[in-house]
């Protein structure tokens, strides 16, 4: 596994307007076992054999031996929790890195594969055919009436979280994400920012994702999350051709704006980058910009703190601070993929 | 990596405090890991964010309980009541069942008034759970065909429930 490397699933991705990937985790608990905030190490240790056993094609990472720059990067990548690099103690990751498992996290298992091109119901059989795999040599914590068992009851039944990454700068320039989310949230559903709690998410990168998790069966709250998908994606389109007709000059404004800036700036904070990325996306979705200007999702990634560092120690740089050496690291990073000054 | 307490800027600093059980580990940017060290940052926000809020009003809801509910402790993990609200969480598969009640009322808060698992069923669980939810369903569809009256076709889904009712759907399993 090449850990400061972009994962393979998402190089691979082709890029198309708005979406941008989808996930499903599912929650699963060892019966008689205390959950993971309550449970000795050496009471998981025959748990974690029977995954070893079991998860022979999978790359076996133990959190323990990892220094806090490899653990950030895993959480960059999507691949393990940030509540996980504290606590975690063992994460099972698939060749291309689409699949992974947290042993030890919130409960005992959360089984995760992602996937850009593939859709939440495939991503779901794929995570519930391991999940299968994983049933036949453990004895999951299931009950008839509550279905599986959670640590916090809002797990609690299917275990399933199912989620899409949506790129919304039209609705949240528009400001119409707070209505859009308010809407959501009545059918049990909400939409947050994917990175930071903030007013204005970074990159305007959101997440939707289904609250409940007890009562529907996994295909009814994947049918749901579509439904509600298309509807959202239909808002923004609407939004955008809004912005296209009635607003030309200035989203053209803006979008070269970003495209000059990071072509041309020498030092760039996260936030102003994922900015001016998501702008630059609208201008390729819209038609402005050729389609191999960015690959958003990657970059979006890319500029992130973990994998900045990761550049720079592999590139020896000697650096006063820190905070300075990532945000001019960023600069030359964007200037390189959008073909700017060197 | 964003800091996780304000949740903006780039997480710089990894703090670690206390030992052993106490050891807490925090990765902040470098305003808020100032300001830790004065003993002041907001707990890391996840998805048990809400939760943390809804049951600790319940537990605040609570002052009256009788000292023998305050006593019960789950069996298997030794959680109590007290424990499972200020944690946010269950102790283990078990305290469900010990804290009946309990569970109960915090499951329909959190879930919506949903009480009951539809979805997947563990392939070694008992064979019988999925006859049930089977004969469920077929109900379900029986009074719809009814309503429709569609009787042919509910005759056949009456069949169907017959049948699983007498155990010949096990032959499936
Ligand atoms: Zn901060
Ligand atoms: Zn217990």
């Amino acid at each position: 596994m090449a850990m400061g490397k972009i994962s393979p699933w998402v190089s691979q991705a082709k890029e198309i307007p708005v979406e941008m990937s989808s996930r499903i985790r599912l929650a699963r608990n060892v019966r008689e076992l205390p959950f993971p905030h309550l449970v000795e190490d050496d009471e998981m240790s025959g748990v974690i054999e029977t995954l070893n056993d079991t998860l022979d094609d999978f790359n076996r990472i133990d959190l323990e031996e990892l220094k806090f720059e490899d653990k950030a990067l895993l959480v960059e990548k999507h691949l393990i929790s940030p509540l996980f690099t504290k606590r975690g103690r063992l994460s099972y990751i698939n060749g291309d890195e689409s699949v992974s498992i947290m042993v030890n996290e919130e409960d005992h298992i959360r089984i995760q594969a992602m996937g850009a091109e593939l859709s939440l119901d495939e991503l779901y059989e794929n995570a519930s055919s391991l999940d299968d795999r994983l049933e036949s040599r453990l004895d999951y914590a299931f009950d008839d009436k509550y279905g599986f068992l959670t640590a916090c009851p809002t797990n609690i039944g299917t275990g399933l979280r199912a989620s899409v990454m949506l790129h919304l700068p039209a609705l949240s320039l528009g400001n119409r994400i707070q209505r859009v989310s308010n809407n959501l949230n009545r059918f049990g559903f909400t939409l947050r920012g994917i990175y930071g709690e903030g007013s204005v998410p970074l990159g305007h990168i959101y997440q939707l994702s289904n609250q409940l998790t007890l009562g529907q069966s996994e295909e009814d709250i994947i049918k749901s999350l579509n439904e509600l998908k298309a509807r959202i994606i239909e808002e923004e389109i609407e939004m955008r051709s809004i912005m296209h007709n009635e607003h030309l000059i200035k989203a053209k404004d803006s979008i070269f704006r970003s495209y000059g800036i990071l072509k041309h700036a020498y030092t760039i904070s996260l936030k102003e980058a994922a900015n001016h990325l998501s702008n630059i996306k609208l201008g390729v979705d819209l038609g402005f910009l050729p389609e191999n200007t960015i690959r958003f999702q990657e970059l979006v990634q890319l500029i992130q703190p973990a994998f900045i560092k990761m550049r720079l120690n592999s590139l020896d740089k000697e650096y006063v601070s820190l905070e300075r050496a990532v945000a001019e690291e960023r600069a030359t990073l964007l200037r390189e993929h959008i073909g700017g000054t060197i | 990596m964003i800091c996780e307490s304000c949740q903006e800027n780039e997480a710089t600093v990894h703090i670690t405090t206390g030992s052993g059980l106490n050891k807490t580990e925090r990765y902040l940017c470098e305003v808020c890991a100032n300001k830790s060290f004065s003993g002041q940052f907001s707990s890391f926000q996840d998805d048990s964010f809400n939760i943390h809020q809804l049951l600790q009003s319940l537990s605040a809801q609570q002052p009256f309980t009788s000292h023998k509910q305050q006593k019960k402790h789950c069996e298997n993990c030794g959680s109590t009541v007290e424990s499972i609200l200020k944690n946010g969480k269950f102790g283990c598969a078990e305290c469900y069942e010990t804290f009946s009640e309990k569970s109960n009322e915090i499951i329909t808060k959190v879930q919506l008034f949903q009480t009951e698992h539809n979805g997947k069923i563990p392939q070694k669980s008992s064979a019988y759970i999925k006859v049930k939810k089977e004969i469920e369903q077929l109900r379900a569809e029986l009074s719809g065909l009814v309503e429709e009256q569609a009787f042919e076709e509910a005759a056949v889904v009456r069949d169907q429930i017959k049948s699983l009712e007498a155990g010949d759907g096990n032959g499936k399993d």
